[in-house]
């Protein structure tokens, strides 16, 4: 177990730059979910790329239309997450940040929308993890990040198209 | 027939021929308690793995990756790439969100295990496992500069009791180390068994640290000048740097915006993991070595049932007469079909269950042995929710092989048995 051990650790500092994940990566996206009490809160954070394929602000029709109707889609919570049905739990509150304030570019050509939902439970105790429609809504979007922190620890889960659920 | 009286027979015939079913039932056990072996030792090494500490919220140290610093803080392998100032952890203990900060000061070690420099309150607030808190085995906490609590580990391999001295080596490693000779320190405690680092970790306290380097320059002791041990406490002994701290949040929904404050601090570039976050991520990486392990082990009961099938087939032969007469007394294709399939059946299910009775006797002798020794807590149980579906599977696996002497035998036993060749 000793030489298990320093195998473990030998196999984990080789790989450990695959595993660090970026801040801004398009195509993917961040949720961090913690539950307290009877509080549900889900924060989400998405490169704008992976939402409707481009980072600056809406000039055409079309990204117009596409900026519209994520945003439709993000102020809609009830749709977008699922959580265990026996947890009993409404959305309380939301907030989607504006990617670009004062209708300007970023500077770094990079832009993130975020949203922050609240959700309160009936049944906490029930309360064993949640879907999305996140994948559904937006096409380009390969990859969840999610981090928890509930009453049972923290941990991390990827969810993906086609395991559009989180468990703990 | 109606099948009790030839499950009956199918078991007096089996005992016929105990000693060929015996080498095959023990092959069938052996690979069994393999198979379960592995997923045990997995599941429970994963387990004391991702609880090697719980109930800490943050993790903080200088900014490198994440792992790394899980590394260093937690399991105390690796090292740090830079310190901590001690005016930033200041500043972090007192954010309105902070429960509790514990300061971690690593880098000297003791005959290869890692001294830990931290606070009294280490022992109260740090916890493993389902929030397990640290417990002495005998002794207390550390009350004076020079005083030291070691881990149960340490204790065991070196044989030290409370009283005795021991002395730092400065760095890590067993080769040509520097050695704080002049201050010898006292153990004071000794801690219990817990599968985790802490139980190879010598804690001693904060000011300790610094009073060993006290006349020190540059990494190494400055000639001609040296501090004794009775001078140091007449010296400030706060520390100026450390090398990442332990965070206990008031409210748990906070965690997210406290690690967003510590990865945003203007003094200094830090970096703050959820422990949690960081052990899943590590054990991701090692997902491929586990499941390598979980396939040589799958395919070792292929190889014991296959055993099985091929001494069955074998003695179709050496029992073309019993069965020819068992059809010459009114038994039809399907009873021999049944009766093989039974014995198959009766010596997987017997294998299976003798595979997994002998784990379970020798996990429970071994637990204790194996936490001392190695550092893996083996829960002592008969089957988990897990091993029981390998069980069944094992089970399931051998019924279908013994499906094939059972064919083979329906096939040819009339028409085999009754003709005689000589």
């Amino acid at each position: 177990m000793k030489i298990v051990r320093a195998m473990v650790l030998s196999v984990l500092v080789i790989t450990l730059p695959a595993i660090a994940a970026p801040a801004h990566q398009h195509g993917s996206a961040k949720i961090d979910i913690s539950v307290e009490g009877n509080k549900f809160t889900i924060g989400l954070e998405m490169p704008l790329d992976s939402t409707i394929g481009s980072e600056r602000p809406a000039r055409t029709d079309k990204e117009k239309l596409a900026y519209a109707s994520m945003m439709a889609a993000l102020k809609n919570p009830a749709g977008l997450f699922t959580p265990t049905a026996a947890a009993n739990c409404r959305v309380e509150s939301f907030q989607v940040s504006d990617p670009f304030p004062g209708g300007k570019p970023k500077p770094d050509g990079h832009a993130d929308i975020d949203a922050e939902y609240l959700l309160i439970c009936a049944n906490p105790a029930a309360l064993k993890g949640f879907e999305t429609t996140l994948f559904k809504q937006f096409k380009r979007l390969q990859k969840i990040d999610v981090q928890r922190a509930t009453p049972s620890g923290q941990g991390k889960m990827t969810m993906t198209p086609g395991q559009a659920s989180a468990a703990w | 027939m109606s099948p009790i009286p030839l499950l009956r027979l199918a078991a007096r015939s089996a005992w016929a021929r105990r000693l060929t079913l015996g080498v095959t039932l023990v092959a069938i056990m052996l690979s069994t308690a393999l198979l379960l072996c592995v997923e045990r030792v997995r599941a429970d090494a994963r387990q004391s793995f991702t609880q090697s500490v719980s109930g800490v919220d943050l993790v903080v140290g200088a900014r490198t990756g994440s792992v790394q610093l899980m590394l260093y803080a937690v399991f105390h392998a690796g090292a740090a790439t830079n310190n901590v100032d001690w005016k930033s952890f200041e500043i972090l203990s007192a954010h309105p969100a902070v429960e509790w900060a514990l300061p971690l000061s690593l880098g000297d070690s003791h005959r290869g295990f890692a001294v830990l420099g931290t606070t009294p309150a280490y022992f109260e607030r740090f916890s493993y496992g389902e929030h397990q808190s640290l417990k002495f085995r005998s002794g207390e906490s550390f009350a004076k500069v020079f005083d030291a609590v070691v881990g149960s580990e340490v204790a065991a391999k070196l044989g030290y009791k409370v009283g005795d001295a021991i002395t730092l080596s400065h760095g890590m490693g067993s080769a040509n180390l520097l050695e704080h000779g002049d201050k010898p320190f006292q153990v004071v405690g000794i801690l219990e068994v817990t599968g985790t680092p802490v139980d190879r970790t010598i804690h001693v306290g904060l000011e300790a640290i610094t009073a060993l380097h006290l006349d020190w320059v540059a990494g190494a002791p400055v000639k001609g000048l040296s501090i004794p041990q009775d001078f140091v406490s007449k010296f400030d002994l706060k520390p100026k740097e450390i090398t990442a701290a332990l965070i206990g949040l008031k409210r748990r929904s906070d965690v997210f915006r406290m690690q967003r404050f510590v990865n945003e601090f203007r003094g200094e570039p830090l970096l703050a993991v959820m422990p949690g976050v960081a052990l899943d991520e590590l054990w991701q990486t090692i997902g491929l070595v586990e499941r390598t392990l979980f396939a040589v082990s799958v395919l070792v009961i292929i190889v014991g049932l296959a055993g099985l099938v091929a001494t069955m087939l074998a003695s179709l032969n050496e029992r073309r007469r019993e069965l020819a007469i068992l059809r010459a007394l009114g038994a039809g294709p399907g009873d021999i079909f049944i009766m093989l399939a039974a014995e198959g059946l009766l010596v997987t299910t017997l294998g299976a269950v003798l595979g997994a009775a002998m784990l379970a006797i020798v996990s429970t002798i071994f637990a204790p042995w194996l936490l001392e020794h190695l550092g893996v807590l083996l829960t002592p149980r008969l089957l988990s929710l897990s091993e029981l579906y390998l069980f069944g599977g094992v089970i399931i696996t051998g019924m279908l092989a013994s499906l094939v002497p059972g064919w083979r035998a329906w096939r040819m036993s009339l028409a085999d048995g009754l003709t005689p060749r000589t």
